[in-house]
């Protein structure tokens, strides 16, 4: 236990090189994110025609950008996908980490609140029962069926947790399972009743978790809300260190946490949701993400909270280039990839000796 | 600083937990409250530092008014040392001794290098200096408290709420822990359990019997053999202890 605390010690040393070897990989792994794929365009192309494009026309080889075939590519399905995965990584795995400090508990991750069976339910009804159809909510449907389910579900947990007195940590997680398995059973039953096997499939499809529905009309809303999210959770690492002490000691330091609580919670449902709208329930990188940083760091949130943006927005960019190359001509839905690295590499974090949940 | 706490009164469900409870501390007096298993020591201290509102009753540092400020405000001169101090989460001893400068924060507010100053001075009067990069979570119970009473001390209050601080200890950190307490100099109101400890800490006591005071006043006062068979149920006998001259205590004579 003394080499622990040593060896925390000699890792936080490295916090702001690490942070920047980070950032470093992010943006190789961009790089080399639009160069793969169907169609493979050599590494120093794709540079050149992210720089023109991020520069607009300042930097970078106009050569590249010349072949608009290769542009087209990189400017209209590759990159918005990288942006995608960058910051449904980043925000996947902030509200893990906010979630586990909500909860007080290390296994919870974004859908613990019954989010993912909210949007489920609200993606199901919107492609079997209908308003996908209809011409005003065309392209617009699911996403909005899956935001709208996320919502209305973690505002009823809320609710449900609240009831006679403060919302404890173990009735939120009680209240979300419960509201979770009524949604999913709402699901089945939407599901057995609808006569459309094409929609069913749909289903199976959106609940795998997918970044192939990205696009450039999507990225605003996506960058907004996850950004704002970040900014918002950076300057709060004190009152999150405060939780993790549990409601009774942060009342002493004068903070309320049942407050808090709910805010975060409210931030974390609009978060969550959104992500969930636009691609679907991706698991584990919420869960398993802000463990390696507090193994790395510690709990700290104030080195925690940065680590785990970048590691996420690193780990989803890496998910996506496998979901595209493993089996070969075929686009894998990405929650597929995040589960088979995840579980495994949770496993091993759980026996390897001394691993006790905080670093 | 000067704690009134006057005439509390908490009710859980039907059960009257706390009835009519009034407790004083002087400037830097250090108060002892004494009493058996689930009498209201704990319940009574809660009240006093807004973990629970009670039903009736007022609470006052000096002119601030506890139960109608902000847990800010109040934190910002009151302190506890409480019972319960597990988490799931990992922390170094210095980041959770760091966290006693959150009242003294704003939100956005960062740590300065007086905050570090703060914080050197609190491991230190608690002999924790060699264990700032140790986690929490490997300590002992004996030196999780320690870590919890640096981290009061680095909150900087005028009054420090104790609530069974000593147990589960053995008997050197007892001593430490309420002689770093004592020579803080600060208002203190402390649940014990130990008499003998009570005698040699307190300066007055009050004795809590089925959410009542029973007694209050100098401990030499307070702990007769009477009172003490009625609170606890236990033949006592006392006597001065011709090592310490204080007063000492036989049990089941």
């Amino acid at each position: 236990m003394v080499n622990q605390g040593a060896r925390r010690g000699m890792i936080g040393y490295f916090y702001y090189p690490i942070i920047l070897l980070l950032l470093f990989l992010i943006a190789i792994s961009a790089i080399y994110s639009v160069s793969i794929g169907q169609v493979h365009i050599p590494f120093n192309r794709s540079m050149n025609i992210l720089l023109h494009v991020l520069t607009n026309g300042k930097l970078g080889s106009s050569d590249a950008v010349g072949n608009q075939s290769y542009f087209t590519i990189i400017y209209q399905i590759r990159m918005p996908r990288v942006i995608f995965a960058l910051l449904i990584g980043m925000g996947l795995s902030l509200c893990g980490a906010v979630m586990q400090a909500v909860v007080q508990n290390p296994l919870a991750d974004p859908y613990i609140i019954g989010i993912s069976s909210g949007a489920s339910l609200g993606a199901t009804i919107a492609i079997l029962v209908g308003f996908g159809a209809s011409a005003f909510f065309a392209n617009f449907g699911i996403a909005f069926g899956a935001f709208i389910g996320a919502v209305v579900t973690s505002a009823a947990v809320l609710l449900l947790s609240s009831i006679g007195g403060k919302a404890s940590p173990v009735k939120l997680v009680l209240s979300g399972v419960v509201v979770g398995a009524f949604c999913s059973s709402l699901s089945s039953l939407v599901i057995y009743f609808a006569n459309n096997a094409a929609g069913v499939q749909q289903v199976a499809f959106w609940s795998m978790g997918s970044l192939a529905p990205s696009s450039w009309d999507k990225v605003p809303i996506l960058t907004v809300v996850v950004l704002i999210g970040c900014i918002i959770f950076l300057f709060q690492h004190r009152v999150l260190n405060t939780m993790l002490l549990g409601d009774e000691s942060a009342i002493t330091l004068g903070i309320n946490l049942s407050a808090f609580r709910k805010i975060y919670m409210i931030l974390a449902a609009l978060i969550t949701g959104t992500m969930v709208a636009y691609a679907g329930t991706i698991g584990f990188v919420g869960l398993i993400i802000p463990h390696i940083c507090r193994g790395l760091f510690g709990a700290d949130h104030k080195r925690l909270i940065p680590a785990t943006l970048l590691l996420g927005g690193l780990f989803l960019i890496w998910a996506d280039i496998l979901s595209r190359i493993v089996v070969p001509n075929v686009d894998l839905p990405i929650g597929i990839i995040t589960s088979v690295i995840g579980s495994p590499l949770f496993i091993y974090m759980i026996v390897k000796k001394g691993y006790n949940f905080g670093g | 600083m000067e704690l009134a706490a006057k005439a509390l009164y908490v009710r859980r469900g039907k059960k009257e937990i706390i009835k009519n409870a009034s407790v004083f501390v002087k400037n830097k007096q250090f108060v002892g409250l004494i009493g058996p298993n689930g009498c209201g020591k704990s319940t009574l201290l809660k009240s006093i530092y807004k973990s629970l509102i009670p039903q009736s009753g007022t609470v006052f540092l000096d002119a601030l008014d506890v139960l109608k400020s902000s847990e800010k405000k109040v934190s910002l001169h009151l302190g506890v040392v409480g019972q319960f101090n597990e988490m799931s989460f990992d922390l170094t001893v210095e980041q959770m001794v760091l966290l006693g400068r959150t009242p003294h924060k704003k939100l956005l507010e960062q740590d300065q290098s007086d905050d570090y100053q703060i914080v050197e001075e609190a491991l230190k009067r608690t002999r924790l200096l060699d264990y700032r990069t140790r986690s929490y979570l490997s300590l002992s119970g004996g030196e999780k408290q320690r870590v919890i009473l640096a981290r009061t001390i680095a909150q900087q209050p005028q009054l420090m709420i104790l609530d069974e601080p000593t147990n589960h200890l053995d008997i050197r950190y007892q001593f430490e822990i309420l002689s770093c307490v004592k020579q803080l100099g600060i208002s203190v109101l402390a649940a014990l359990h130990d008499l003998e400890l009570a005698v040699m800490y307190c300066d007055y006591v009050y004795a809590v019997k089925d959410g009542e005071i029973y007694a209050h006043g100098k401990p030499e006062e307070v702990l007769t053999p009477e009172t003490i068979e009625a609170l606890y149920q236990i033949k006592c006998q006392t006597f001065i202890n011709p090592v310490t001259h204080r007063l000492g205590f036989a049990y089941g004579i």
